[in-house]
């Protein structure tokens, strides 16, 4: 397969397809030569092997009849063989020289092959058949590969599958011995053609390549995009048309397909029963399905995909039909695809555009016409096809007389670009099968030679297409779509490799099929790491667009003064045609995005492929190496290739674009920063980079940084909480004097929090610089808004106000910060007047760094004094005034508790600390943790849930605020020099005799009534229970009543003798038995309610009995009677309940009460 | 109070001004011309403190209100604060011994709102401890950070009032300067001028003059009229000291370009010339263009006002006026 094997065998009618060409290309060179050394002895080997089995296989099939042929095919195979290991050879030392476009696609093949290796080889004895039959399909399908792949002699079969395209064609040197007439008398005519072509061909590529090399050297912009876009839809939308205007037509022929019995069912479809070939590709499949991975479905549509690329315009009647219309399709969508010129020619013209074209031009023809003719097959030769390609061009000239028309200078262009194009096609006239065959007859009758061959097996020599149902042998030749099927045996004789063209054919079948998806194979070709080189087959239709127009390109070089059309740089041409295509894709993916001016949010989104990436990698690497071009060794050249496959592992179909990275942003991939990549050292182990550049975030960042004013601002506000501190108890205490009735919780104790700035917690930042958080720095200025605030004598705010000052202040400190920064950036000064001309200049800044500051202080309206006086006068002289309040509080707080505290020594008051906590609260007891009063251990605190045991506050407050004002206006004037005397001894019943006689006999009868109890002197009861400070008053009624029998005291106003209740129960009390007297003085002399005392006297006996209820009876119902005595209350209240007291706990369960005894005890039993 | 051009006090911006420095007669387009500037002031001085009054959810104005619109010169506010304390102590005496009458007199003629413009002399009444002068608390100061009325002490004297002390000392050291050379009978007839008032008894006339009713609904009581009486005052005296200044910019200026000439002006002294003497060469009163000139520059936007401008900003074109 040397070159000039590939180049002396041109397969006739066909354009040679580019992937032929590109493996001229030095970037696919490495690993295509890598692969191409190993390949070709494997096939080689295969060959043999298969093509044996093949026969075996076919003889097994088919009848004897077809054993000339089989004896003919092994002797073309020897042949070939014997040629393909000749070349091979050669092919090897050669091989940097030239790379044969086999080796190239086979490399691709065995390529993916070797990635299936997993799979177990198939049976050598269907292989050989299948690979007979199913080579043509090879190219196309990786499915089938896949069931192929398996095996080590796979490649074998690829290779065959290009031998045998060769060796069909004799295998029909009967059927076709009268289209080898034909064909032979064009031969030479062809080689010609070929000739021509393969040169403008080789131009083109040279052209493409240097265009391609220098995308890397230019920066294409993206203006001419949407021209490309348009023009392409356009193109699209006339073949849309042409398609849905010859569907109407139904299919009319239009796919006479031989196979077209087989695809009536799914099954059916699936079984190919047609063929052979088909069923044994699908039994293998069958056999293997698990290992395929694909769907039913898809199976199907590759099995219909794969029948109908050969078969498109195939038919069994028409001879001849199938080279000529895929030709003449391939020049039409070439010309079509000159989107640039050919635009104004893709579809009728319209007769509102022109009125009156149709007056003038007879007989209109577009390109779109033409498509709608060919694809409803009335054309019947070339000269047809040709007279109406030159009839839209002569139309032009016709209607657009005017010589500086631009539609003329398309025109022109394109006229040369058909000039170019139509040596291409064939000449060919179809003609009826019918009618060739009853030739063939003839001439078989005539020669005899080939007469064992069955009548009813039909061999269309054109497409080697044969007849539904007969022999798979006879399936296998026909694979070849080629023309060389209809190759005679002479042609075959003559063009040894045929090989090479059979290769080359397939691809270009992909091609002719695939323009709206390049079929598998053809993407896998190109995908190969050759790098931007190979991008260029990106797909058919684009490799085809290029093959036409690059030739044009030239031409127009050379044209241009004459063809007018615009000037351009012959680099940025060839860029656009080049890349029209992809550039089109690209710009109506990005249009696609938009409606109006606007992003449309119901598009999905671009999303980067793994095969961009890939492809992007791949040239980055690519660029790399080429780079260092001394180095450029095989395994240089293949490194990207391997990089490139193991990113994407054939997830993505890798679809190459003819476009330089630069133009695909999305699939760009960043680089990574050196240090952040994986590093080991020569242990093995993990260099860690990440000390280099990851640092801790210093602490203190987010909180206030200690200074003088910060200082002062926080005693400031420490100061202020202590204020308030002051002004709580103060509230409380005032409030305790107005209110009678206090519940514990009725005051919220001011007990402010410290104020502790926290930070941020250790943070590790991977750069230098601040940290960008925006909510934590925000968080952190609101901070500091809400500590100025508090500073400024707020004490709570409402989250939406501190969120708008903060706004407010970071708008301002932006403000600041880039008045700051533009007086900072201010371009530099000569240092000196004249700077000295050989030394370098010194340059200074503008302004110094005070100048700086000041500049944006002045900018924003603030100046030092104000921030001075702003300090002293806010911060500092607040300060002071704060202090002051704060004397001036205290001191009042301690003036409102001084009464009680002056006199305080004699119930032990004095003992708290002026304005201490347990005065305002109450709660002596509960700070020293000491059960006072043994409630705790009655349980009390738990039976009536009581919160503390403190005393009420307005009863301790008040009685000691009154008592002391009592005392205060009466001992105030008294002042005492001396200390008291002491106390007399009380009188008891011992101490009697030392009284003096006259009296004795009046204590004794005191003792006597009072249980020989020691007797208390008035004077040490407190004043208002004093007997003399009462008076005998006069009752309502008026009368003076008679003192009472002596039960009572004797100097009391009693009326009454004790109530038994309080007798009995404090016999032992002097004090309690004279308080009870003492409240029913003030009862009685109110009124006579001897009914309803006798009624509370009666409850209050019963505390123990009656429990809660009668004591919260008690506890009230007294009042209304006392009213007469405002401040007789408390004091009555609290006798009645040290009456109670001691037995009855149970009484002082309901919520006031229970504080009232409490207040009470704290102060009697004190 | 538009419609009526006619000016109203006349007499009084005169005085004003003669205490203010300006000697000579002004014309009675500069009186004019000071008139409505000052009727401008007074007018927003009333709408602003409306508006704050409305926003605290009151209709009438307090002298909250008015101190707050003054609130950043604090010697103004210091000085009205000090004649509202004395104006109350002034109404206490009045009402509490009516024996004193004669008395109270005397001191209401020391301290009224006159007086409180020019001098406060606390020395003269704080000899009667009896009438403890009550402070002028206001809403932003640290009392009214605390929950609690924080008691007075008389013992401590505040530094606002040192400040105050201050301020005032400077003003009379200003009056002081002015009518040194004076003769006595000059400087009693200053002292007469010093009592010009836009509102001492002329309460209805200030009002229609000020349009009362029209800006406020509310009828401002005495003490808003008096504090009213006592700004504009001091805006009548800060804008002929500005005037003043310009002119005397102005004619310096003029003396150097033509120094040649009337080189005889430079050496005037105002001072020395009474307010009966024949005007000297060159000694012209203050024109409405220097009241203008003094106006224009008391009105200019502070960068601290536009500060949050900066940077693609838009001045707007129309900034709010400035109380003087």
């Amino acid at each position: 397969m040397s070159l000039g094997h590939h180049h002396a065998w041109l397969p006739p009618g066909h354009l040679r397809p580019p992937d032929d060409l590109h493996d001229a290309r030095s970037a696919n060179g490495y690993s295509r030569s890598f692969s191409g050394a190993r390949t070709p002895q494997l096939r080689a080997s295969a060959d043999a092997d298969g093509l044996h089995a093949g026969t075996l296989i076919s003889d097994a099939d088919l009848a004897a009849d077809d054993d000339p042929r089989i004896a003919m095919f092994r002797d073309l195979y020897k042949r070939s063989e014997a040629q393909i290991n000749d070349l091979f050879a050669n092919q090897k030392s050669a091989e940097e020289a030239a790379r044969s476009a086999v080796a190239d696609a086979e490399e691709t093949q065995t390529k993916s092959q070797r990635a299936d290796e997993s799979a177990p080889p198939p049976a050598p004895a269907k292989k050989p058949a299948r690979k007979l039959d199913d080579d043509d399909y090879d190219d196309y399908d990786d499915d089938d590969d896949d069931d192929e792949a398996p095996t080590p002699p796979k490649p074998k079969s690829l290779g065959t599958s290009h031998d045998p395209s060769g060796l069909p064609s004799p295998s029909r040197p009967s059927s076709g011995s009268v289209s080898v007439v034909i064909e032979a008398q064009k031969e030479t005519k062809k080689e010609t053609l070929e000739d021509i072509r393969k040169k403008l061909e080789q131009d083109k590529k040279a052209t493409e390549e240097a265009a391609k090399r220098s995308f890397h050297t230019l920066f294409y912009t993206l203006e001419n995009d949407r021209d490309a876009m348009l023009d392409q839809q356009r193109l699209e939308e006339s073949e849309r048309q042409v398609e849905a205007e010859m569907s109407g037509q139904a299919n009319a022929g239009n796919n006479p397909n031989s196979n077209s019995n087989g695809y009536g069912s799914l099954s059916s479809a699936n079984l190919g029963a047609s063929s052979l070939t088909l069923k044994n590709l699908i039994a293998r499949i069958d056999m293997k399905r698990t290992m395929v991975q694909a769907s039913d479905a898809e199976l199907r549509s590759l099995m219909s995909e794969v029948r109908k690329n050969r078969s498109k315009w195939a038919s069994e009647d028409k001879i001849g039909q199938e080279e000529l219309y895929e030709a003449a399709e391939k020049v039409l969508s070439e010309l079509k695809a000159m989107t640039e010129h050919s635009t104004a020619f893709l579809t009728r013209v319209n007769k509102r555009d022109a009125p009156d074209y149709y007056t003038i031009i007879k007989h209109p023809m577009d390109l779109g016409t033409m498509t709608k003719k060919l694809k409803a097959l009335q054309y019947k030769s070339k000269q047809e096809f040709v007279d109406d390609i030159n009839l839209i061009w002569s139309n032009c000239f016709k209607y657009n007389t005017n010589p500086e028309h631009f539609l003329r200078k398309h025109a022109l262009y394109m006229k040369k670009e058909t000039e170019k194009l139509v040596p291409l096609i064939p000449e060919i006239v179809i003609r009826d099968r019918a009618e060739v065959e009853a030739e063939e007859r003839r001439l078989q009758l005539a020669e005899m030679d080939g007469a064992d061959e069955s009548d009813d097996e039909p061999i269309m020599s054109s497409r080697g297409r044969k007849a539904p149902g007969k022999s798979s042998k006879k399936g296998a030749a026909p694979v070849r779509n080629t023309p060389s099927g209809s190759e005679p045996p002479a042609g075959q004789a003559s063009q040894p490799p045929a090989p090479v063209r059979s290769d080359s054919d397939t691809v270009m079948e992909g091609t002719q099929n695939g323009f709206p998806t390049p079929p598998p194979g053809g993407t896998q070709t190109p995908s190969d790491p050759a790098g931007v080189g190979a991008g260029v087959q990106g797909s058919q239709g684009d490799a085809m667009e290029i093959d036409g127009l690059i030739p044009s390109n030239n031409n127009t070089l050379t044209a241009l003064p004459a063809s007018g059309v615009e000037s351009e740089d012959p680099e940025y041409k060839v860029w656009k045609q080049v890349t029209k295509k992809d550039r089109a894709v690209i710009a109506a993916e990005r249009h696609r995005l938009f409606k109006g001016d606007k992003l449309n949010s119901e598009e999905p989104a671009l999303l980067r492929t793994k095969a961009g990436m890939r492809r992007w990698l791949r040239n980055q690497m690519q660029i790399n190496a080429e780079g260092d071009k001394a180095r450029e060794s095989t395994a240089q050249g293949l490194d990207p290739g391997a990089a490139g496959e193991t990113l994407a592992e054939g997830i993505e179909v890798d679809e190459d674009r003819v476009i330089p990275d630069y133009y695909d942003v999305m699939s760009g991939v960043p680089d990574l920063p050196p240090h952040l990549s994986w590093k080991e050292d020569s242990d093995g182990n993990i260099v860690d980079a990440s000390e280099e550049f990851l640092r801790v975030l210093p602490s203190g960042s987010f909180t206030q940084p200690d200074s003088k004013l910060s200082r002062k601002m926080d005693a400031n506000m420490r100061q202020m909480q202590e204020t308030r501190k002051v002004c709580s108890k103060i509230g409380i205490v005032k409030q305790m004097q107005l209110q009678s009735q206090m519940y514990q919780n009725q005051f919220q104790k001011y007990q402010p929090e410290p104020f502790v700035e926290h930070d941020v917690p250790a943070h590790v930042m991977n750069d230098g610089g601040p940290v960008i958080s925006p909510w934590v720095c925000k968080a952190a200025l609101q901070r500091s808004v809400a500590k100025i605030f508090y500073h400024t004598g707020f004490e709570e705010y409402q989250p939406s106000a501190l969120d708008a000052v903060t706004d407010i202040a970071s708008d301002f400190f932006q403000k600041i910060g880039e008045t700051l920064k533009s007086y900072m950036e201010t371009p530099k000064l000569p240092a000196t007047e004249t700077p000295e001309p050989n030394t370098a200049p010194q340059w200074k800044r503008a302004y110094t760094e005070p100048e700086m500051v000041l500049h944006t202080l002045s900018s924003v309206g603030v100046d030092v004094e104000s921030l001075e006086s702003y300090i002293k006068d806010d911060v500092e002289r607040l300060g002071t005034k704060l202090s002051t309040a704060h004397d001036r509080l205290r001191s009042l707080l301690s003036e409102l508790l001084r009464p009680a505290l002056a006199d305080g020594g004699e119930d032990g008051s004095s003992a708290f600390q002026d304005g201490s906590e347990q005065f305002i609260g109450g709660d002596f007891a509960e700070d020293i943790d000491e059960d006072f009063f043994g409630f705790k251990e009655l349980g009390l605190d738990r039976e009536f849930g009581l919160a503390t045991l403190s005393v009420p506050l307005h009863l301790l407050q008040n009685r000691m605020y009154n008592a002391a004002q009592a005392q205060n206006t009466s001992a105030a004037q008294a002042v005492t020099l001396f200390p008291p005397p002491p106390a007399y001894p009380r009188i008891t019943s011992e101490t009697l005799s030392s009284q003096i006689g006259l009296v004795q006999g009046f204590l004794g009868a005191k003792l006597k009534t009072s249980n020989s109890e020691s007797l208390v002197e008035d004077l040490e009861l407190p004043p208002k229970q004093r007997p003399t400070a009462a008076r005998p008053r006069l009752p309502a009624s008026g009368k003076i009543q008679p003192p009472a029998a002596a039960s009572g005291l004797t100097t009391s106003p009693q009326k009454r003798p004790l109530p038994p209740s309080a007798a009995s129960q404090q016999p032992a009390s002097k004090l309690g038995m004279s308080e009870p007297s003492k409240k029913k003085v003030k009862k009685n002399s109110g009124a006579s309610i001897g009914a309803s005392e006798s009624v509370v006297e009666g409850e209050e006996a019963l505390p123990g009995a009656d429990g809660t209820k009668a004591s919260a009876t008690t506890a009230v119902k007294p009042n209304p009677a006392d009213e007469p005595s405002v401040d007789a209350t408390p004091d009555l209240s609290g006798k009645r309940d040290m009456d109670t007291g001691p037995d009855g706990v149970g009484a002082e369960s309901v919520d006031n009460a229970a504080p009232l005894t409490n207040g009470t005890v704290a102060v009697d039993a004190s | 109070m538009s419609t009526d051009r006619t000016p109203k006090y006349r007499q009084e911006i005169q005085q004003m001004m003669f205490v203010s420095g300006e000697t000579a007669e002004p014309s009675v387009e500069t009186t004019t011309l000071i008139e409505e500037i000052v009727r401008q002031q007074v007018v927003e001085i009333l709408a602003r403190s409306t508006a704050l009054a409305t926003r605290r959810g009151v209709r009438s104005i307090s002298t909250d209100d008015l101190i707050f619109l003054i609130r950043h010169d604090k010697a103004k506010v210091s000085r009205l604060k000090t004649f509202l304390s004395w104006k109350d102590v002034r109404k206490n005496v009045k009402d509490s011994d009516d024996k004193g009458g004669a008395d109270a007199a005397d001191f209401a003629a020391a301290d009224d709102p006159i007086a409180g413009g020019v001098v406060a002399g606390p020395q003269d009444v704080a000899s009667k401890p009896k009438n403890k002068r009550a402070r002028v608390g206001l809403a932003w100061d640290v009392n009214s950070f605390y929950s609690v009325q924080v008691p007075e002490r008389e013992d401590e004297e505040d530094e606002e009032e040192e400040e105050q002390n201050y301020a005032t000392l400077q003003r009379l050291a200003a009056a002081d300067e002015r009518t040194k050379h004076m003769t006595r009978e000059e400087y009693v007839f200053w002292s007469e001028c010093r009592q010009a008032s836009f509102t001492y008894r002329k309460s209805k006339r200030f009002r229609e003059w000020a349009g009362f009713g029209i800006v406020t609904e509310s009828k401002p009581n005495d003490d808003i009229v008096d504090i009213l009486g006592f700004l504009t005052f001091e805006i009548v005296q800060t804008l002929t000291e500005e005037a003043l200044k310009v002119k005397e910019r102005e004619d310096r200026e003029k003396n150097r370009r033509g120094g040649a000439d009337n080189g005889e002006d430079s050496k005037k002294r105002k001072r020395e010339t009474g307010l009966f003497d024949p005007p000297e060469e060159g000694r012209t009163p203050v024109e409405p263009k220097h009241i203008r000139e003094a106006y224009r520059k008391l009105q200019a936007t502070p960068n601290k006002n536009i500060a949050m401008l900066l940077h693609n900003g838009r001045v707007p074109a129309r900034m709010p006026l400035r109380l003087i």
